[in-house]
């Protein structure tokens, strides 16, 4: 009991110096993501890195209630929508040239407020014991027609890259044809997994779903289970195959500007992306990286998505929300 | 009952506390909500989905409520009355699956149900898999019915033998006298464990989520995950508030009248119990069952994981995420028992319309989701008191005001048998106040108090909302860990967390059965 109390009086009294070299990360990334990074990034500059882990919307929320006092220095998110949030919201300080530079420019936005980290893409997960690749639609646009899977298709509606996707759909083939796409799948009853992506992977496992639309990664890592789950991907520059980044901005309410640079730079560098990729099967932002077999080349896959700037998926994320609304899918 | 009229400002603070905890949120929620524009406000608030989930919601509720009343009575009754042996088994099977978090042990029946499941891998039958209403009722069933059990438990052990002897004397048979006197005597019980489950069931969103059961709180969450506008998470949580009061008006309604002490005060006579003889095959066949699908299944799931590849990075954060999570839920436990006290006495002792207020406000603060009580404290704590702002001190004071409902009902439970005769005949004796609260109130309150520093002390364990925004930056728990390694499909990094987090569960469990017996 003691102990406790003075446990926690130690706790109380320690509050929120902020001595220099220290940095505060807000992230929605992964703790096996990012500890490992921060922690060599401690040790190879003596900065002092706290890190608050949260989903984006939660820390995009907390950063919006806190305003001006908040004690953050970077927001390295896991969605293009949080960070084009943020940047909406005027949050990020503008990027130097010279930090985006070799830097994968397809990801970058234009008014640079944020730096890729790594870069993923919207595939067809499918279970190979009940289907077979050459039966799937060209274009997820004809996912709809597959009356054979109805009750058999598997999405994650809450999960903010299937609203980026969704978002991008607008963006390309615009708000009608996204409307009627949805309306098409509906009639299929696909199954919601909510956020869940892992979840949904876990049913096709059950039998019971045959295909899903998730996050390539999603594939690699239960692959390593065993699982019998293969990757699909539509024709080259289909929405379907949407090219996806994560990233990271330095705040305006930073007071350590230099080592919020630092960290950017750290991890765009050689090491941590090396360690994203072997870890969690993201595409790296720079090149040289050598990666494993089970996954195409990103010359290769890079080709397959569409060209689109980044910045117009947050900008569509709203519209994308009210189409799932208005289809009570939301 | 009613001892006096006004309250002495001693109790009137922690009923200002608990207030002030409802308060915040509300006048938060209240201020995003009517962001919007006035067309935009009619397309959220009067849509045809609110209406789904307001039915999807009290059905579930009720559903779970049953379902856990069927589970947790026989149990209860097996353990208080008659001569099931060993009875540890018994208590443990009633509590311990309160420490499993509601969405690991969902994950751990998904992962375990069907073709390749852990279930398959280890017997060769598949299992089919929960989901959709009745995944949600099953799964909500199993982690919730504790809180019943541990109200009803209590309530039969400790009922007045005399009462019962009387209606035997008067000609009643066991069955009548069961029916007639036992059950009713009950009810302050199973309305207090009912009403924490039925507050859980409407507040959940981990398990309502992965059963894909759209629920006001699932809705919620995934307007919190989803979209970066505030406003129709803000009139969702105002509706699940709404049903929240209307559930607290009937309980209140339900609760009126009931005067349930000893009708001797003097010796602690306990129940006799009553031999099994030939039911004691069916006892074990029903405490195999609920054993098997409340604690072997997930947590036998849980130590399937641990064979499965380590992350080394995952077990170096264990004994950080343990300590921090103990001396959160300690801390915790101690300060919402606290609160919770004065709040049950004021509420069981003094008459008037404040003082029933009083505890019915401390139950709406559970009800708050917690995404929106964490928003807004920090919308206020940085307006008034920017030191406090992530701070050991405000996430305990943040567990205090939301948990303190948890903590209410086994000290209600407790008053309400206590008579306010002995603290009467105290004071007539010449023991001033605080003497005759040391010396007689709070020895015949020692089971509740227990109890609720048990529950605070669990929920606390497995929080995840609040603990995310309002914790010390740095701040790492079991539960964080647990629920961020089986979003990404990390077993066995997941594995450990978990399993501490039911030992520690466990050895609370061992805690409270030691001190209970007699």
């Amino acid at each position: 009991m003691t102990r406790i109390l003075l446990a926690s009086a130690a706790l109380l009294l320690s509050g929120t110096s902020l001595a220099q070299g220290q940095l505060t990360v807000y992230t929605g990334r992964a703790k096996t993501f990012v500890e490992p990074i921060v922690q060599q990034f401690e040790r190879s500059t003596g900065i002092k890195v706290n890190v608050r882990y949260g989903t984006d919307s939660q820390l995009v929320a907390a950063l919006r209630e806190e305003g001006s006092r908040s004690p953050a220095d970077v927001f390295w998110g896991n969605s293009v929508g949080a960070l084009g949030e943020l940047a909406e919201d005027g949050k990020f300080l503008k990027l130097t040239s010279a930090m985006v530079r070799g830097v994968a420019p397809d990801y970058v936005p234009d008014d640079r407020s944020w730096l890729p980290t790594t870069v993923r893409f919207r595939v067809l997960a499918y279970n190979p014991n009940k289907i077979k690749p050459g039966d799937l639609p060209d274009s997820v646009l004809d996912l709809p027609k597959m009356t054979s899977l109805k009750g058999r298709i598997g999405w994650t509606v809450t999960y903010p890259s299937f609203q980026d996707f969704l978002a991008g759909m607008i963006a390309k083939h615009g708000e009608a044809t996204t409307k009627a796409w949805l309306e098409g799948m509906k009639a299929l009853q696909p199954k919601d997994y909510k956020t869940s992506n892992v979840g949904m992977l876990e049913a096709m496992r059950a039998g019971e779903i045959d295909v899903a639309l998730t996050n390539h990664y999603y594939i690699q890592r239960v692959n390593r289970l065993n699982y019998p789950v293969e990757t699909y991907f539509f024709k080259n520059g289909d929405i379907g195959n949407l090219g996806n980044a994560t990233g990271a901005g330095i705040l305006k309410t930073s007071k350590n500007r230099a080592a919020a640079t630092r960290f950017l730079q750290a991890l765009t560098g050689k090491d941590a992306q090396t360690f994203f990729l072997s870890v969690n099967f993201e595409y790296p932002v720079i090149g040289n990286i050598i990666q494993p077999t089970t996954m195409l080349p990103y010359s290769d896959v890079t080709k397959r998505s569409p060209r689109l700037d980044p910045a117009v998926l947050p900008k569509n994320i709203e519209k994308a929300q009210r189409l799932l609304r208005e289809a009570g899918l939301l | 009952m009613t001892l006096r009229r006004r309250l002495p400002p001693t109790l009137a603070l922690p009923a200002l506390l608990t207030a002030l905890g409802v308060v915040l949120p509300l006048a938060y929620l209240v201020l995003r909500a009517f962001g919007a524009e006035t067309q935009e406000l009619r397309d959220i608030v009067f849509r045809m989905r609110n209406l789904e989930l307001l039915r999807n919601t009290l059905g579930l509720a009720l559903g779970v409520l049953a379902a856990g009343t069927a589970v947790a009575l026989p149990l209860a009754y097996l353990a208080a009355r008659t001569t099931f042996r060993p009875r540890w088994v018994l208590t443990l099977l009633g509590v311990l699956p309160l420490a499993i978090p509601g969405y690991v042990g969902a994950y751990a029946l998904i992962a375990a149900s069907g073709p390749g499941g852990t279930i398959q891998a280890l017997t060769g039958l598949a299992w089919p898999g929960p989901s959709g209403f009745w995944g949600a009722l099953g799964v909500l069933t199993l982690f919730t019915f504790p809180y019943l059990f541990l109200n009803l438990h209590a309530a039969l052990r400790t009922q007045d033998p005399a009462l019962e002897d009387a209606a035997r004397l008067l000609g009643r048979t066991p069955g009548q006298t069961f029916r007639e006197v036992t059950l009713p005597h009950l009810r302050p019980a199973w309305l207090s464990g009912g009403l924490l489950v039925t507050l859980h069931v409407l507040g959940d969103f981990g398990v309502t989520s992965l059963m894909r059961y759209p629920t006001f709180s699932a809705a919620i969450y995934q307007q919190y995950t989803a979209a970066y506008d505030r406003v129709y998470s803000a009139w969702l949580a105002l509706m699940l508030l709404a049903v929240t009061g209307l559930t607290l008006w009937l309980e209140a309604r339900l609760m009126r009248g009931v005067f349930l002490a000893r009708v001797s005060p003097g010796g602690a006579r306990q129940p006799p119990r009553v031999p099994l003889r030939g039911w004691v095959l069916p006892a074990w066949v029903f405490v195999g069952l609920l054993g098997g699908a409340a604690l072997v299944v997930p947590l036998g799931t849980v130590a399937y994981w641990l064979r499965l590849e380590q992350n080394p990075y995952a077990l170096a954060g264990l004994w950080d995420a343990t300590r921090s999570a103990l001396t959160a839920a300690g801390v915790a436990a101690l300060t919402t028992t606290a609160l919770a006290f004065p709040l049950a006495y004021i509420g069981n002792r003094y008459a008037g319309r404040a003082a029933r207020v009083t505890e019915r406000v401390a139950y709406l603060g559970y009800a708050t989701p917690p995404l929106a009580f964490a928003l807004a404290l920090i919308f206020f704590v940085l307006r008034a008191a920017p030191g406090l702002y992530q701070t050991f001190s405000l996430l305990i004071l943040a567990y205090t005001l939301h948990f303190v409902a948890e903590a209410i009902g086994p000290i209600r439970t407790s008053l309400a048998r206590a008579t306010p005769r002995l603290e009467e005949a105290a004071r007539v004796l010449g023991a001033g106040p605080g003497r005759t609260l040391w010396r007689v109130v709070l020895p015949l309150m020692r089971p509740g108090l227990l109890a609720s520093a048990a529950f605070v002390f669990l929920s606390v364990l497995k929080e995840l909302p609040l603990t995310l925004l309002l914790a010390p930056t740095g701040f790492d728990t079991l539960a964080r860990n647990v629920w961020t390694y089986t979003e990404e499909a990390q077993y066995a990094a997941a594995a450990p967390y978990a399993l501490v987090l039911a030992l520690g569960g466990a050895l609370l469990t061992i805690l409270i059965l030691r001190r209970e017996r007699p």
